[in-house]
Parts: structure tokens; C-alpha cells; sequence
């Protein structure tokens, strides 16, 4: 479903953070993107998105390719991003927040917001508030049901942990378990919580200096904790 | 008592054919932060569109549409040359619209001369109300200004097109990532304020002498309004307009004009110094 070859990347021209990065996604699909600070996770991801200003190499998703395509085709061919410190709309109400989530989508521009007020019921209560004025942990609630209505193929999480308490990433984690088993979403997420990354990811990938070194499956990481150190200890 | 009660129109009056003029730059300059100097100008072509087409018998009300269609169409082409390239460079856009408006302004010389023209009201009986004759145009160009500001902010506020473009300008990347066409709603939003600044030309075109000066005259006092109003919420306008449209011509009837414009710069000093944020720029944030 996607595949990644040679992908170099950055914002600066010349000094590429992404040094030849290769990947392939099967459909179904939920992979954790694991490194150190300042190794690239959250570039690649915006290399996906299309966000950064200088990039070479080839993405294909669905067998369109993404390289040198605006953010906005490449949300509308089915990549949905939830990025990192969430970037909801603060004077949009809860409800418009979602609607900006689909406005540029056609097939999805009439449909109900019900399906992802079920996976976040304190959305559909607050539905009328501002999105400001939500919790850490509402808000992205928010960002991922925003995410969502979309009806994106691939959903891209960048530390969706990131600034909540502990005790609603356990909570978080399971929504998501349950979103990306009931919508087949294909996920990538980048993520340094290993607790999240443990209830929601099927396989691990090791990001260091700007190229993904190896993969294990999820099951390895608990059953042998130690490797975590050779790629996220300092 | 009827002094008062024609001081009283008078302001209204003035107010709300600034509100019309402002009404354009709020989002062209509210909402999109471009500082655009050739505004005074797409005025400009707006009055000068009533001009031409007069001399056509064209029916007024369908003179307004054109001038709005017209003038928008012009701002779209100046998006796609000139602006989309300065979005991010505050200063270069004074420069850049400076020299848009120079240009414009020249053109019309050109075409029509550097004398004044006249454009004629479609209606001109005076009209009797409390024991005072007011002129009826002026009055439909007050209630012209309450209802289109009333369906710009319909606009903005209740349709899923302003729900966008609000959208883009908090926060653009974002709304990149979520699949709006960011370039076509820079595009729209840009050529929709240019029209409204062609639409209020025309509709004040038959109250002024239309020169091609004409267009400078308003866009000092709307520049104003909206620094002072605020730019956080497209409401400023309103409250803008309502303090210097009001000081100044409550001043002018009492004094003259030129303590009016003292009075009114010193008091925009003023506001804008204790209030950076403008009148409505507290609330926010």
C-alpha cells in the first residue's frame, strides 16, 4: 500500500535530516517509529504529508505518487495526519474542528459525525465548545477524530502521548486499538511512550540518523525490553 | 432638535459608507493580513464602473453587480501575479500594492482623464422624517452597508466557504494537511474583498465627485477603523468605523473639519496605544 524508496528530506536545502529512507506498508498494517530525538520520526512524517520544503526520492501510496504533491492531494488521496501538539483550530467549536477534517472531501462531506463520536464521547457531548477551551487529552481526541472523518486509508500519528497524564494514555491506546481494528486503518506512529506503543503497534521500526535500521515484532519488545536501550537510550 | 437629529444621520451616515469601505479590507486585511494599499483603488475602478456603464443607460442595480464581478476579477488576476508571491513579506506587500495602486490609478487617468466625473443617483427626492429632509440615497446607501455587511458575516460565520477560509488563516498548514486547496482559497478570499471594494464604490459613486483621488480619501479613516476596532475578530470593523466615523463627523458638524481630523487621529493614537489589540482585541486570547 505505500512504499518508500530513497526518500531524502529536510528544510534546509542540502542538509537532508532524511538520508535515503526506504519503507513498505502492507493494508492492515500498524507500525511504531521508534528513535532518539532528532533522528527524523517526525520528518518522515511530514515528508509523507508533503509539508517540507525540499524532497526528493519516491513515496507511492495506492500506486499514485506523492513526491512534490501538495499536503492537500495527498490528504485527499486517503493519508490522514495527526500531528504533533495536535494543531486543532482553537476558535472553531468541537463540531467545526471536525468539519474542517472532511471539507475537502466530497464523498465524505455529508456524512454523519456519529461513527467517531462513539470511539470519543466527550466529543459528541461537547460538540458546541470551543476547541480551545478541551483538555490536553480532548483535544486529541479531537485531532484524531478530525483525523478521521476523512475516512483515510493511512493514518499517520505523531506522539499522540505527548503532554497527557498516564493514566489516559492506557485509555487512549485501547480507543485506538479499537479504531484501527474497526476501520482496517493502516497506522503509522511515531511514538517514544512504550506503553502506547506496545497496546496499539503490531511491529516496531528503529529510526537512527535519518535512515530506519530494522523492525521487530511487538512481541520481541516485550519479551526482551533491553533492545529498546541500544536505540532510545542516549 | 432637528440639529441634533441631522448631526445624528449625518455620523450614521458617515459611519456606515466607512463600514461599506472597511468592509473589504476586513478581509482582505483583517482576516488575510494583507496590508493593501491599492484598496483605495479597487474603490476606485468601483466608481468609475458606475461612470462608464451610466453613459450605457445600464440599470443601476445591475451596474452594482457588474462593479462587484468586475473588480473582483481584477483583484484575482493581481492575486495570482502579485500577491501570492508576498504573502509572507509584510514590507515588500506595502511596497508592491503601492505600486499596484499607482498603476491602477494612472490607468484610469489615462482612460478617463484626470478631471472629475459625475455618477448619477438613481433616485434623488429628498425625503421627509421628523420634521428634517434627508436625502433618500443616502439612505439606501446606509441600508446598503447593514445588509452587506450582514451577508458578509453570513458569510464568514455560517457557511462552510468561511468555516474554510477562517480555517486557512488560523492556521494554514494544517488546513493544507486536511485537504483544502489552501492557493484557491487565497484566490477567492482575495478577489472576494476586492470585490466588495469595487461594490462599495459604486454604491458611493453618485455621492461624491468621482476623481481619481477619490480612492485615498477613505482608505487613511479605513485603516483606522480596523487598527482601532482590532483585527482578532472581523467584528472590529464594525466598532472601528463606529469610533472614527463617529468622532469624526459628531467633531466636524460641532467644530470643523480640521479639528475633526486632529481629533480623530489623536484619539486612534490614543486607542491603538492602550489597546494594541484594538477595541476587540482583549477578549481574544
Amino acid at each position: 500500500m505505500l512504499s518508500v524508496r530513497d526518500l531524502q528530506a529536510g528544510y534546509i536545502r542540502g542538509a537532508p535530516v532524511l538520508k535515503g529512507l526506504d519503507l513498505d506498508l502492507a493494508r492492515g498494517d500498524c507500525i511504531a517509529l521508534m528513535g532518539r530525538n532528532g533522528m527524523g520520526k517526525t520528518t518522515f512524517v511530514k515528508a509523507l504529508m508533503g509539508v517540507l520544503p525540499h524532497i526528493s526520492g519516491s513515496i507511492k501510496f495506492l500506486d499514485q505518487e506523492l513526491v512534490a504533491l501538495p499536503p492537500y492531494r495527498i490528504s485527499n488521496a486517503g493519508i490522514a495526519y495527526v500531528p504533533q501538539g495536535r494543531e486543532i483550530f482553537p476558535d472553531f467549536t468541537v463540531e467545526q474542528n471536525l468539519t474542517m477534517g472532511r471539507i475537502g472531501k466530497p464523498k465524505q462531506r455529508n456524512e454523519s459525525f456519529d461513527f467517531v463520536y462513539e470511539y470519543f464521547p466527550i466529543l459528541a457531548e461537547r460538540h458546541k465548545q470551543l476547541g480551545g477551551t478541551l483538555s490536553g487529552g480532548q483535544q486529541q481526541q479531537l485531532a484524531i477524530a478530525r483525523a478521521l472523518v476523512g475516512r483515510p486509508d493511512l493514518l499517520l500519528l505523531d506522539e499522540p502521548s505527548e503532554g497527557i497524564q498516564p493514566s489516559i494514555v492506557q485509555e487512549m491506546a485501547a480507543i485506538l486499538r479499537r479504531i484501527v481494528e474497526q476501520e482496517k486503518m493502516t497506522v503509522i506512529v511515531v511514538e517514544q511512550n512504550l506503553e502506547l506503543v506496545r497496546r496499539l503497534a503490531h511491529h516496531v521500526r528503529f529510526i537512527e540518523n535519518g535512515l530506519i535500521k530494522s523492525g521487530v515484532a511487538v512481541e520481541e519488545i516485550n519479551k526482551n525490553p533491553a533492545m529498546i536501550g541500544r536505540y532510545l537510550s542516549v | 432638535m432637528e440639529m441634533t437629529l441631522l448631526i445624528g444621520l449625518d455620523a450614521a451616515s458617515y459611519i456606515l459608507t466607512l463600514l461599506l469601505v472597511c468592509i473589504g479590507l476586513v478581509v482582505i486585511f483583517g482576516m488575510m493580513n494583507v496590508i493593501n494599499l491599492a484598496h483605495g483603488e479597487f474603490f476606485l475602478l468601483g466608481a468609475y464602473t458606475v461612470v462608464l456603464l451610466q453613459q450605457y443607460a445600464v440599470p443601476f442595480a445591475l451596474i452594482l453587480v457588474v462593479a462587484f464581478a468586475f473588480v473582483a476579477l481584477v483583484g484575482l488576476i493581481i492575486e495570482e501575479l502579485v500577491i501570492r508571491r508576498i504573502y509572507h513579506r509584510f514590507l515588500d506587500t506595502i511596497l508592491a500594492t503601492w505600486g499596484i495602486s499607482l498603476a491602477l490609478k494612472q490607468l484610469v487617468i489615462v482612460l478617463f482623464g484626470p478631471g472629475s466625473q459625475q455618477a448619477v443617483a438613481p433616485f434623488t427626492e429628498p425625503v421627509a422624517m421628523f420634521g428634517i429632509t434627508y436625502s433618500s440615497y443616502r439612505l439606501f446607501v446606509m441600508g446598503m452597508a447593514i445588509i452587506i455587511t450582514a451577508i458578509v458575516f453570513i458569510i464568514l460565520f455560517r457557511t462552510r466557504w468561511g468555516l474554510t477560509a477562517r480555517g486557512v488563516i488560523a492556521n494554514r498548514q494544517m488546513a493544507s494537511c486536511l485537504g483544502v486547496n489552501t492557493r484557491r482559497v487565497d484566490r477567492v478570499t482575495f478577489a472576494f474583498g476586492a470585490g466588495l471594494a469595487g461594490l462599495a464604490g459604486a454604491i458611493v459613486a453618485p455621492l461624491m465627485s468621482v476623481d481619481p483621488q477619490m480612492g485615498v480619501g477613505f482608505l487613511v479613516p479605513a485603516f483606522l477603523s480596523i487598527l482601532v476596532g482590532g483585527t482578532a475578530s472581523p467584528l472590529g470593523a464594525l466598532w472601528g468605523a463606529a469610533i472614527i466615523g463617529g468622532s469624526n463627523s459628531v467633531v466636524a458638524a460641532i467644530w470643523t473639519p480640521v479639528i475633526a481630523q486632529i481629533a480623530v487621529f489623536s484619539l486612534a493614537i490614543i486607542v491603538i496605544r492602550l489597546m494594541p489589540g484594538g477595541v476587540t482585541g482583549r477578549r481574544k486570547r
